[in-house]
């Protein structure tokens, strides 16, 4: 499913040496596989995650998401990709303060010109699947950190992407909110997607496949 | 739309301002421009004429007195399509007309004859109608006169101890007519010789009283050619040539073109910059939302549509706010000078239309480059700005 090989990243330091981030990072993840790539605060996790998101362009390597190369590619066709394949759970949640939970969840099918009964619809199980649906009419700030998770892990799946990408999505909650969400990853990967979740923490490992480490910018 | 409107409160605010502060200066830029166009518009209309001699202080009109028989000659001279008798004079005969450009004044006019400037066949009237030939007593105001004594339809004005009672008043034409008394010639000539006694105890004719008199010209002539012809025919007169007094006009307003000039390009400066730094700074401070959109899959192309559209709905909405609030303000001080006869801001339809299209025009701009630099980066550079 996806395919990354030989990625390296370097970026700028204060005084513009360059600070090499991923150095040669290749990793392949089959469709139902959950892949924890696991490692210390500033080994590289976020920044490999948003490589292979499409979310950040790599200095060097390839990336192939369903037989398809994506590097290099057009703005459009990575846009287009991460749209409809590539399902994101960030640390810190990333909800739009201005939209209401639902209409946050509902943003993932607006740029892929979903039909918009049918996302509600969608978007209305998948917040009473993870009870929520009842704070589908509350903004952010008025959500609690599980809550917000619960939000943007609907959010992620709701186009139901082969590929789910999860940076840290336990960090800011308490066991029974981070069992929730690993077990709904789980429960995507049974489903066929593939699932890489990053963490410095040991709950996800419990819930992998497959356990990789990062470690000063490489796999080991 | 409503929550987009809230979300974006400050910024529309800060745009109300520049504008507020852009169509406010335009505002008094036109009042300004109303009133030298004007004066330019009525001395291109129409010859006007005097007889020769100082005549100082007997309104616009430079020149001696104009007999009934020079006004005959006028009328011979070929080109020549009407002329009317008029007597021009300072209300308060104790203050230099060249202290004041906004003097005020009685117009008698000779109502037998139809009014021959060629811009002002009629002169609009708000409120009653306006004088009939053969009337006595009875005036017609301009607004500022009317506004600045309190007077209205049916009241009385007292002029050298004689009552008038006004009949009309006129629309508010924001240049001279504004200050005009305008009665009939009969009773502008007695007005005229209980100002200026010396005149009571000469054996001069009713009919030689006349401070000048509005020469129109028929049509296919060329009025500075006209104007040429009476002076060479008619003797002892000053005659008006329209194109030089036209020049002398917008010489002699140089200064107030400049400072109009001045004002609008300040107020374009002013509010252009605190719009489009408004609109920029509302874009960049969203960056993080941009790049959470980008990583759900929005294009540039969809992404820039959506920050242009919100951006222009924003200006626009700013923009009209800030041309309520100048106009809340303008009209404000307007009322409250107005009882002084002053009128401070004009806001035209162009004014207030130029002033949104040029919001909306920039703000959609300030938007574009915003948006081009933020769709630029990659979204997790976005969200990591925005954080």
């Amino acid at each position: 499913m996806l395919r990354a090989a030989h990625l390296v990243k370097t970026f700028r330091g204060p005084d513009a040496t360059p600070v090499p981030v991923i150095q040669g990072v290749s990793l392949q993840v089959e469709a139902g596989e959950c892949v924890v790539v696991a490692g210390a605060s500033g080994s590289g996790k976020s920044t490999l995650l948003n490589l292979i998101g499409l979310l950040e362009d790599p200095d060097e390597g390839e990336i192939w998401l369903a037989g398809r190369r994506l590097t290099p590619a057009s703005r459009r066709e990575k846009s287009r990709a991460r749209g409809r394949a590539i399902g994101y759970v960030f640390q810190s949640f990333l909800l739009l303060s201005s939209l209401t939970a639902i209409e946050n969840v509902m943003l993932s099918a607006r740029y892929i010109g979903s039909e918009r009964a049918g996302a509600r619809r969608k978007a209305l199980a998948l917040l009473e699947q993870f009870g929520v649906a009842h704070r589908k009419d509350h903004y952010p700030p008025q959500l609690s950190g599980g809550e917000q998770q619960r939000v943007a892990y609907c959010r992620a799946v709701l186009n139901d992407p082969p590929l789910i990408l999860a940076d840290e999505p336990t960090g800011n909650l308490d066991d029974e909110h981070a069992r929730v969400i690993l077990e709904g990853l789980r429960d995507r990967a049974r489903a066929g997607a593939a699932i890489v979740v990053v963490s410095h923490r040991p709950e996800p490992t419990r819930h992998a496949d497959r356990v990789v480490h990062l470690t000063g910018g490489m796999l080991t | 739309m409503a929550r987009l409107l809230r979300s974006y409160a400050f910024t529309i605010v800060g745009i109300a301002i520049g504008v507020a502060g852009l169509v406010a200066l335009g505002a008094m830029a036109e009042r300004i421009v109303r009133f030298i166009d004007g004066g330019d518009r009525f001395v291109l209309g129409q010859i006007s004429v005097a007889g020769k001699g100082l005549g100082m202080g007997t309104g616009f009109t430079a020149g001696g007195l104009l007999s009934a028989a020079q006004l005959g000659e006028i009328a011979a001279v070929p080109g020549v399509a009407g002329v009317q008798a008029q007597v021009m004079l300072p209300i308060d005969t104790s203050r230099s007309q060249f202290l004041t450009l906004t003097q005020e004044l009685v117009l008698g006019l000779d109502l037998t004859v139809p009014m021959p400037n060629k811009h002002y066949r009629e002169l609009p009237v708000r409120t009653g109608r306006f004088l009939r030939a053969g009337e006595r007593h009875r005036t017609v105001l301009g607004a500022d006169f009317a506004a600045a004594r309190a007077l209205a339809v049916g009241q009385t004005l007292v002029l050298e101890g004689t009552d008038y009672t006004v009949v009309g008043v006129l629309e508010r034409t924001l240049t001279a007519p504004d200050r005009f008394a305008i009665v009939s010639i009969d009773d502008a000539r007695e007005l005229f010789l209980a100002k200026e006694p010396l005149l009571g105890r000469l054996p001069i004719p009713r009919g030689d009283l006349n401070t000048g008199a509005a020469v129109g010209w028929q049509e296919g002539n060329d009025p500075d050619g006209v104007a040429r012809h009476i002076a060479a025919q008619v003797t002892s007169v000053n005659v008006t040539i329209p194109s030089e007094i036209s020049e002398v006009l917008r010489s002699s307003t140089a200064f107030f073109s400049a400072l109009l000039f001045g004002i609008g390009a300040l107020g374009l400066v002013i509010g252009g910059l605190t719009l489009s730094n408004t609109v920029a700074a509302a874009v960049f401070e969203r960056i993080r939302d941009f790049g959470i959109k980008r990583a759900l899959g929005a294009t540039d192309l969809a992404l820039g549509g959506e920050i242009l559209r919100e951006a222009l709905v924003v200006s626009f909405a700013g923009s009209l706010l800030g041309v309520v609030l100048a106009a809340a303000i303008g009209l404000g001080v307007n009322l409250h000078v107005g009882a002084r006869g002053q009128h401070l801001f004009l806001f035209s339809t162009r004014l207030v239309l130029g002033a949104l299209g040029f919001s909306v025009i920039l703000g959609g701009l300030a938007a574009a480059y915003a948006t081009g630099r933020v769709i630029r980066l990659s979204p997790a550079e976005a969200i990591r700005r925005g954080a």
